[in-house]
Protein backbone atom coordinates (compact mmCIF):
# COMPACT_ATOMS: atom_id res chain seq x y z
CA UNK A 1 0.00 0.00 0.00
CA UNK A 2 2.73 2.20 1.16
CA UNK A 3 4.54 1.72 -1.82
CA UNK A 4 1.31 1.89 -4.44
CA UNK A 5 0.38 5.38 -3.18
CA UNK A 6 3.38 7.91 -3.31
CA UNK A 7 4.83 6.38 -6.24
CA UNK A 8 2.34 6.69 -8.60
CA UNK A 9 1.64 10.33 -7.68
CA UNK A 10 5.26 10.78 -9.27
CA UNK A 11 4.98 9.28 -12.70
CA UNK A 12 1.31 11.22 -12.13
CA UNK A 13 2.89 14.41 -11.65
CA UNK A 14 4.87 14.01 -14.94
CA UNK A 15 1.67 13.21 -16.88
CA UNK A 16 -0.18 15.20 -14.93
CA UNK A 17 -0.04 18.68 -16.18
CA UNK A 18 -1.68 17.91 -19.67
CA UNK A 19 -4.26 16.52 -18.00
CA UNK A 20 -4.49 19.71 -15.65
CA UNK A 21 -4.51 22.06 -17.96
CA UNK A 22 -7.62 21.25 -20.19
CA UNK A 23 -9.04 21.00 -16.39
CA UNK A 24 -8.08 24.51 -15.51
CA UNK A 25 -9.57 25.92 -18.26
CA UNK A 26 -12.96 23.65 -17.34
CA UNK A 27 -12.78 25.44 -13.64
CA UNK A 28 -12.45 29.03 -14.44
CA UNK A 29 -15.40 28.09 -16.97
CA UNK A 30 -18.09 26.91 -14.85
CA UNK A 31 -16.74 29.44 -11.77
CA UNK A 32 -16.50 32.75 -13.61
CA UNK A 33 -14.35 33.46 -10.99
CA UNK A 34 -12.39 37.12 -12.66
CA UNK A 35 -8.69 35.36 -10.70
CA UNK A 36 -8.46 32.87 -12.53
CA UNK A 37 -7.79 33.59 -15.95
CA UNK A 38 -4.02 34.33 -14.46
CA UNK A 39 -3.37 30.62 -13.31
CA UNK A 40 -2.69 29.16 -16.57
CA UNK A 41 -0.76 32.02 -17.19
CA UNK A 42 1.64 31.83 -14.20
CA UNK A 43 2.04 27.85 -13.59
CA UNK A 44 5.45 28.51 -11.12
CA UNK A 45 3.24 29.03 -8.22
CA UNK A 46 4.04 27.95 -4.55
CA UNK A 47 2.38 25.61 -2.65
CA UNK A 48 0.75 27.94 -0.62
CA UNK A 49 -0.43 29.90 -3.20
CA UNK A 50 -2.15 26.51 -4.60
CA UNK A 51 -3.18 26.01 -0.90
CA UNK A 52 -5.04 29.39 -0.82
CA UNK A 53 -6.20 29.02 -4.13
CA UNK A 54 -8.08 25.97 -3.62
CA UNK A 55 -9.22 27.01 -0.11
CA UNK A 56 -10.72 30.31 -0.78
CA UNK A 57 -13.00 31.20 -3.70
CA UNK A 58 -15.42 28.24 -3.27
CA UNK A 59 -15.41 26.46 -6.19
CA UNK A 60 -17.99 24.07 -7.21
CA UNK A 61 -16.50 21.55 -8.96
CA UNK A 62 -16.63 17.08 -9.33
CA UNK A 63 -13.42 17.13 -8.10
CA UNK A 64 -14.15 19.01 -5.23
CA UNK A 65 -17.59 17.16 -4.53
CA UNK A 66 -16.05 13.92 -4.68
CA UNK A 67 -13.31 14.90 -2.46
CA UNK A 68 -15.91 16.16 -0.02
CA UNK A 69 -18.05 13.39 -0.14
CA UNK A 70 -14.99 11.73 0.75
CA UNK A 71 -13.82 13.13 3.92
CA UNK A 72 -17.51 13.71 5.09
CA UNK A 73 -16.89 9.90 5.54
CA UNK A 74 -13.72 10.11 7.12
CA UNK A 75 -14.94 12.85 9.39
CA UNK A 76 -17.95 10.24 10.30
CA UNK A 77 -15.99 7.74 10.74
CA UNK A 78 -13.29 10.16 13.34
CA UNK A 79 -16.52 10.87 14.87
CA UNK A 80 -18.24 7.70 15.83
CA UNK A 81 -14.39 6.00 16.31
CA UNK A 82 -13.52 9.25 18.76
CA UNK A 83 -17.39 8.84 20.61
CA UNK A 84 -17.29 5.06 20.96
CA UNK A 85 -13.42 5.06 22.13
CA UNK A 86 -14.36 7.75 24.78
CA UNK A 87 -17.91 6.97 26.18
CA UNK A 88 -18.87 3.20 26.05
CA UNK A 89 -14.75 2.27 27.63
CA UNK A 90 -12.46 0.02 25.79
CA UNK A 91 -15.08 -2.78 25.71
CA UNK A 92 -16.87 -1.70 22.23
CA UNK A 93 -14.84 -2.61 19.37
CA UNK A 94 -12.39 -5.06 21.28
CA UNK A 95 -11.52 -8.09 19.66
CA UNK A 96 -13.49 -11.29 20.35
CA UNK A 97 -10.77 -13.25 21.70
CA UNK A 98 -9.80 -10.14 24.06
CA UNK A 99 -13.73 -10.25 25.23
CA UNK A 100 -13.62 -13.45 26.13
CA UNK A 101 -10.49 -13.46 27.80
CA UNK A 102 -12.03 -10.05 29.91
CA UNK A 103 -15.36 -12.00 30.10
CA UNK A 104 -13.19 -15.22 31.95
CA UNK A 105 -11.45 -12.74 33.86
CA UNK A 106 -13.99 -11.15 35.50
CA UNK A 107 -15.84 -14.79 36.30
CA UNK A 108 -12.71 -15.76 37.77
CA UNK A 109 -12.74 -13.01 39.82
CA UNK A 110 -16.55 -13.13 41.20
CA UNK A 111 -15.99 -16.53 41.83
CA UNK A 112 -12.71 -15.32 43.64
CA UNK A 113 -14.74 -13.08 45.55
CA UNK A 114 -17.87 -14.97 46.31
CA UNK A 115 -15.68 -17.59 47.89
CA UNK A 116 -14.03 -15.18 50.17
CA UNK A 117 -17.55 -13.97 50.85
CA UNK A 118 -18.59 -17.35 52.00
CA UNK A 119 -15.53 -17.99 53.89
CA UNK A 120 -15.92 -14.83 55.73
CA UNK A 121 -19.39 -15.73 56.36
CA UNK A 122 -18.62 -18.90 58.20
CA UNK A 123 -16.26 -17.43 59.86
CA UNK A 124 -18.34 -14.99 61.77
CA UNK A 125 -21.24 -17.10 62.41
CA UNK A 126 -18.60 -19.24 64.23
CA UNK A 127 -17.21 -16.88 66.10
CA UNK A 128 -20.99 -15.37 66.91
CA UNK A 129 -22.12 -18.91 68.14
CA UNK A 130 -18.36 -19.45 69.81
CA UNK A 131 -18.95 -16.24 71.87
CA UNK A 132 -22.24 -17.18 73.09
CA UNK A 133 -21.46 -20.21 73.54
CA UNK A 134 -19.11 -18.62 76.01
CA UNK A 135 -21.07 -16.42 77.22
CA UNK A 136 -23.04 -19.03 78.16
CA UNK A 137 -20.31 -20.82 79.97
CA UNK A 138 -19.08 -18.09 81.38
CA UNK A 139 -22.45 -16.91 82.88
CA UNK A 140 -23.00 -20.80 84.69
CA UNK A 141 -19.98 -20.81 85.89
CA UNK A 142 -20.44 -17.64 87.94
CA UNK A 143 -23.80 -19.04 88.72
CA UNK A 144 -22.06 -22.09 90.17
CA UNK A 145 -19.41 -20.08 91.73
CA UNK A 146 -21.88 -18.23 93.81
CA UNK A 147 -23.81 -21.42 94.35
CA UNK A 148 -20.51 -23.07 95.90
CA UNK A 149 -19.22 -20.02 97.72
CA UNK A 150 -22.59 -19.87 99.59
CA UNK A 151 -21.77 -23.54 100.79
CA UNK A 152 -17.49 -22.95 101.10
CA UNK A 153 -18.57 -20.09 103.30
CA UNK A 154 -16.19 -17.50 100.69
CA UNK A 155 -19.27 -15.32 99.64
CA UNK A 156 -22.01 -13.96 102.38
CA UNK A 157 -25.45 -15.00 101.92
CA UNK A 158 -28.69 -13.64 102.56
CA UNK A 159 -32.11 -15.09 102.97
CA UNK A 160 -35.09 -16.01 105.23
CA UNK A 161 -33.93 -17.72 108.21
CA UNK A 162 -34.09 -18.06 112.31
CA UNK A 163 -31.44 -16.63 115.05
CA UNK A 164 -31.01 -19.28 117.60
CA UNK A 165 -29.52 -17.31 121.12
CA UNK A 166 -28.02 -19.51 123.87
CA UNK A 167 -27.56 -17.69 126.70
CA UNK A 168 -25.72 -19.81 129.32
CA UNK A 169 -24.61 -18.21 132.86
CA UNK A 170 -24.06 -20.89 134.25
CA UNK A 171 -21.14 -22.27 132.31
CA UNK A 172 -22.56 -25.80 131.67
CA UNK A 173 -23.13 -25.85 127.58
CA UNK A 174 -19.94 -27.93 126.15
CA UNK A 175 -19.38 -28.17 122.57
CA UNK A 176 -21.04 -31.45 122.22
CA UNK A 177 -24.15 -29.34 122.83
CA UNK A 178 -23.38 -26.90 120.48
CA UNK A 179 -22.23 -29.28 117.31
CA UNK A 180 -25.80 -31.28 118.16
CA UNK A 181 -27.72 -28.28 118.03
CA UNK A 182 -25.87 -27.36 114.85
CA UNK A 183 -26.45 -30.81 113.32
CA UNK A 184 -30.16 -30.38 114.13
CA UNK A 185 -29.81 -27.22 111.83
CA UNK A 186 -28.27 -29.18 108.87
CA UNK A 187 -30.85 -31.80 108.97
CA UNK A 188 -33.28 -29.10 109.00
CA UNK A 189 -32.16 -27.93 105.89
CA UNK A 190 -29.96 -25.05 107.37
CA UNK A 191 -28.27 -23.70 103.61
CA UNK A 192 -25.76 -21.15 105.64
CA UNK A 193 -24.67 -20.86 109.10
CA UNK A 194 -22.64 -18.72 111.21
CA UNK A 195 -21.86 -19.08 114.97
CA UNK A 196 -20.88 -15.57 117.33
CA UNK A 197 -18.89 -14.15 113.72
CA UNK A 198 -17.63 -17.37 112.50
CA UNK A 199 -18.67 -19.28 109.38
CA UNK A 200 -19.45 -22.15 109.81
CA UNK A 201 -18.78 -24.92 107.19
CA UNK A 202 -18.15 -28.70 106.17
CA UNK A 203 -14.43 -28.95 107.78
CA UNK A 204 -15.74 -26.94 110.69
CA UNK A 205 -14.95 -28.39 114.37
CA UNK A 206 -16.51 -27.87 118.04
CA UNK A 207 -13.47 -27.75 120.76
CA UNK A 208 -13.64 -27.39 124.36
CA UNK A 209 -11.03 -24.63 125.24
CA UNK A 210 -10.49 -23.33 128.36
CA UNK A 211 -13.78 -21.73 130.04
CA UNK A 212 -15.71 -21.95 126.78
CA UNK A 213 -15.94 -23.56 123.22
CA UNK A 214 -13.58 -23.05 120.11
CA UNK A 215 -15.04 -23.54 116.43
CA UNK A 216 -12.47 -24.07 114.07
CA UNK A 217 -9.63 -23.56 116.63
CA UNK A 218 -11.55 -19.54 117.57
CA UNK A 219 -12.86 -19.21 120.93
CA UNK A 220 -16.31 -18.37 121.26
CA UNK A 221 -18.13 -16.64 124.27
CA UNK A 222 -21.36 -16.89 125.52
CA UNK A 223 -24.32 -16.12 124.63
CA UNK A 224 -23.84 -18.47 121.58
CA UNK A 225 -25.64 -16.75 118.75
CA UNK A 226 -26.41 -18.99 115.34
CA UNK A 227 -27.68 -17.36 112.33
CA UNK A 228 -28.93 -19.87 110.04
CA UNK A 229 -30.37 -19.34 106.70
CA UNK A 230 -33.09 -21.77 105.64
CA UNK A 231 -36.88 -22.70 105.90
CA UNK A 232 -37.91 -20.91 108.90
CA UNK A 233 -40.95 -23.35 109.27
CA UNK A 234 -38.65 -26.23 109.13
CA UNK A 235 -35.76 -25.01 111.31
CA UNK A 236 -37.83 -23.63 114.30
CA UNK A 237 -39.48 -27.09 115.35
CA UNK A 238 -36.88 -29.43 114.86
CA UNK A 239 -35.26 -27.22 117.53
CA UNK A 240 -38.55 -27.08 119.76
CA UNK A 241 -39.30 -31.12 119.69
CA UNK A 242 -39.81 -32.78 122.53
CA UNK A 243 -36.51 -34.13 123.55
CA UNK A 244 -34.51 -31.63 121.03
CA UNK A 245 -32.53 -29.24 121.61
CA UNK A 246 -33.72 -26.82 123.01
CA UNK A 247 -35.15 -28.99 126.16
CA UNK A 248 -31.77 -30.45 126.52
CA UNK A 249 -30.11 -27.05 126.76
CA UNK A 250 -32.78 -25.77 129.02
CA UNK A 251 -31.93 -28.83 131.49
CA UNK A 252 -28.08 -27.16 131.54
CA UNK A 253 -30.01 -24.11 133.00
CA UNK A 254 -29.22 -22.65 129.47
CA UNK A 255 -31.87 -20.08 128.16
CA UNK A 256 -32.47 -20.81 124.24
CA UNK A 257 -34.58 -18.14 122.13
CA UNK A 258 -35.30 -18.26 118.52
CA UNK A 259 -36.62 -15.42 116.48
CA UNK A 260 -37.58 -15.34 113.24
CA UNK A 261 -36.18 -11.57 111.55
CA UNK A 262 -37.57 -11.23 107.81
CA UNK A 263 -34.14 -11.39 106.50
CA UNK A 264 -30.91 -12.91 107.80
CA UNK A 265 -27.24 -11.93 106.63
CA UNK A 266 -24.61 -14.35 106.80
CA UNK A 267 -21.96 -12.12 106.29
CA UNK A 268 -18.27 -14.06 108.02
CA UNK A 269 -16.50 -15.04 105.36
CA UNK A 270 -13.94 -17.84 105.49
CA UNK A 271 -11.06 -18.16 102.84
CA UNK A 272 -11.32 -20.56 100.28
CA UNK A 273 -8.55 -23.38 100.75
CA UNK A 274 -6.84 -24.86 97.74
CA UNK A 275 -6.60 -28.84 98.94
CA UNK A 276 -3.31 -30.13 99.34
CA UNK A 277 -3.60 -33.71 97.98
CA UNK A 278 -7.16 -34.16 96.57
CA UNK A 279 -7.61 -33.30 92.98
CA UNK A 280 -10.30 -32.99 90.53
CA UNK A 281 -10.53 -35.92 88.55
CA UNK A 282 -13.19 -35.39 86.29
CA UNK A 283 -11.09 -33.45 83.62
CA UNK B 1 -13.50 24.72 0.81
CA UNK B 2 -16.45 22.36 -0.23
CA UNK B 3 -14.27 19.27 0.93
CA UNK B 4 -12.93 20.73 3.94
CA UNK B 5 -16.97 21.81 4.83
CA UNK B 6 -16.92 18.48 4.15
CA UNK B 7 -14.95 17.34 6.70
CA UNK B 8 -16.68 19.20 9.31
CA UNK B 9 -19.97 18.49 8.03
CA UNK B 10 -18.97 14.34 8.48
CA UNK B 11 -17.48 15.23 12.25
CA UNK B 12 -20.63 17.41 13.12
CA UNK B 13 -23.07 14.91 11.68
CA UNK B 14 -21.13 11.71 13.59
CA UNK B 15 -20.85 13.82 16.78
CA UNK B 16 -24.51 14.21 16.53
CA UNK B 17 -26.80 11.79 15.02
CA UNK B 18 -24.51 9.38 16.95
CA UNK B 19 -24.90 6.52 14.26
CA UNK B 20 -24.63 2.77 14.74
CA UNK B 21 -21.82 0.87 13.47
CA UNK B 22 -22.79 -2.75 12.69
CA UNK B 23 -20.47 -4.88 14.75
CA UNK B 24 -19.52 -6.86 11.69
CA UNK B 25 -17.28 -3.25 10.89
CA UNK B 26 -16.50 -2.41 14.34
CA UNK B 27 -13.20 -3.79 14.69
CA UNK B 28 -12.13 -2.36 11.25
CA UNK B 29 -13.37 1.30 11.84
CA UNK B 30 -9.87 2.80 13.78
CA UNK B 31 -7.24 1.14 10.94
CA UNK B 32 -9.62 2.61 8.00
CA UNK B 33 -10.05 5.98 9.58
CA UNK B 34 -6.32 6.24 10.27
CA UNK B 35 -5.85 4.78 6.32
CA UNK B 36 -8.32 7.78 5.27
CA UNK B 37 -6.55 10.28 7.10
CA UNK B 38 -3.34 8.55 5.17
CA UNK B 39 -4.94 9.25 2.18
CA UNK B 40 -6.12 12.50 2.97
CA UNK B 41 -2.41 13.52 3.99
CA UNK B 42 -1.45 12.16 0.78
CA UNK B 43 -3.75 14.60 -1.05
CA UNK B 44 -3.09 17.34 0.32
CA UNK B 45 0.55 16.89 -0.37
CA UNK B 46 -0.01 16.54 -3.92
CA UNK B 47 -2.26 19.06 -4.37
CA UNK B 48 0.13 21.55 -2.82
CA UNK B 49 2.95 19.93 -5.44
CA UNK B 50 0.44 20.89 -8.07
CA UNK B 51 0.00 17.17 -8.68
CA UNK B 52 -3.59 16.75 -7.31
CA UNK B 53 -5.80 14.56 -9.53
CA UNK B 54 -9.27 13.53 -8.28
CA UNK B 55 -9.13 9.91 -9.34
CA UNK B 56 -5.73 9.25 -7.85
CA UNK B 57 -7.62 10.48 -4.71
CA UNK B 58 -10.46 8.82 -4.99
CA UNK B 59 -8.87 5.28 -5.47
CA UNK B 60 -6.33 5.66 -2.53
CA UNK B 61 -8.60 6.90 -0.50
CA UNK B 62 -10.92 3.54 -0.83
CA UNK B 63 -7.72 1.04 -1.80
CA UNK B 64 -5.89 2.91 1.52
CA UNK B 65 -9.39 1.82 3.81
CA UNK B 66 -10.10 -1.54 1.89
CA UNK B 67 -6.06 -2.89 2.10
CA UNK B 68 -6.44 -1.70 6.08
CA UNK B 69 -9.35 -3.37 6.31
CA UNK B 70 -8.02 -6.01 5.00
CA UNK B 71 -4.92 -6.29 6.58
CA UNK B 72 -6.36 -6.39 10.29
CA UNK B 73 -9.28 -9.06 9.05
CA UNK B 74 -6.57 -11.49 8.30
CA UNK B 75 -4.79 -10.79 11.29
CA UNK B 76 -7.73 -11.49 13.24
CA UNK B 77 -8.38 -14.76 11.13
CA UNK B 78 -4.42 -15.42 12.15
CA UNK B 79 -4.50 -14.71 15.64
CA UNK B 80 -2.13 -11.85 15.16
CA UNK B 81 -4.63 -9.68 14.82
CA UNK B 82 -4.22 -7.01 17.29
CA UNK B 83 -0.32 -7.27 16.56
CA UNK B 84 -0.67 -6.72 12.49
CA UNK B 85 -3.29 -3.51 13.01
CA UNK B 86 -0.80 -1.73 15.71
CA UNK B 87 2.08 -2.49 11.99
CA UNK B 88 -0.79 -0.68 10.20
CA UNK B 89 -0.81 2.27 12.51
CA UNK B 90 2.91 2.53 12.54
CA UNK B 91 3.70 2.46 8.85
CA UNK B 92 0.77 5.31 8.46
CA UNK B 93 1.86 6.82 10.78
CA UNK B 94 5.29 7.02 9.25
CA UNK B 95 3.66 7.53 5.87
CA UNK B 96 1.66 10.79 7.42
CA UNK B 97 4.67 12.31 9.01
CA UNK B 98 6.51 12.00 6.18
CA UNK B 99 3.68 13.74 3.77
CA UNK B 100 2.65 16.46 6.50
CA UNK B 101 6.55 16.78 6.40
CA UNK B 102 6.56 17.92 2.78
CA UNK B 103 3.32 20.07 3.49
CA UNK B 104 4.83 22.21 6.15
CA UNK B 105 7.66 22.63 3.83
CA UNK B 106 5.16 24.01 1.11
CA UNK B 107 3.91 25.99 3.48
CA UNK B 108 6.12 27.67 5.86
CA UNK B 109 8.94 27.41 3.53
CA UNK B 110 11.05 25.80 6.12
Amino acid sequence: MSTNDNPPEEPMGSELPPHEEPARPAGPAAAGGGAQPEKPGAPARSGRQRLVEAVWPPRVSRAQLIVALLLFVLGLGLAIQVRSNSDSSALRGARQEDLVRILDELDGRTKRLEDEKQRLEDQRKELESSSNQAEEARRQTVEKERQLGILAGTVAAQGPGIVLKITDPTGQVQSDQLLDTLQELRAAGAEAIQVNGVRVVASSFFSDEGGGIGIDGKKITQPYEFKVIGKPQDLEPALNIPGGVVQTLEKEQATVAVTRPAKIVVDALRAAKQPDYARSSSS
Amino acid sequence: MIAVLGLVAGVVVGLLVRPEVPAVVEPYLPIAVVAALDAVFGGLRAMLDGIFVDKVFVVSFLSNVVVAALIVFLGDKLGVGSQLSTGVVVVLGIRIFSNAAAIRRHVFRA
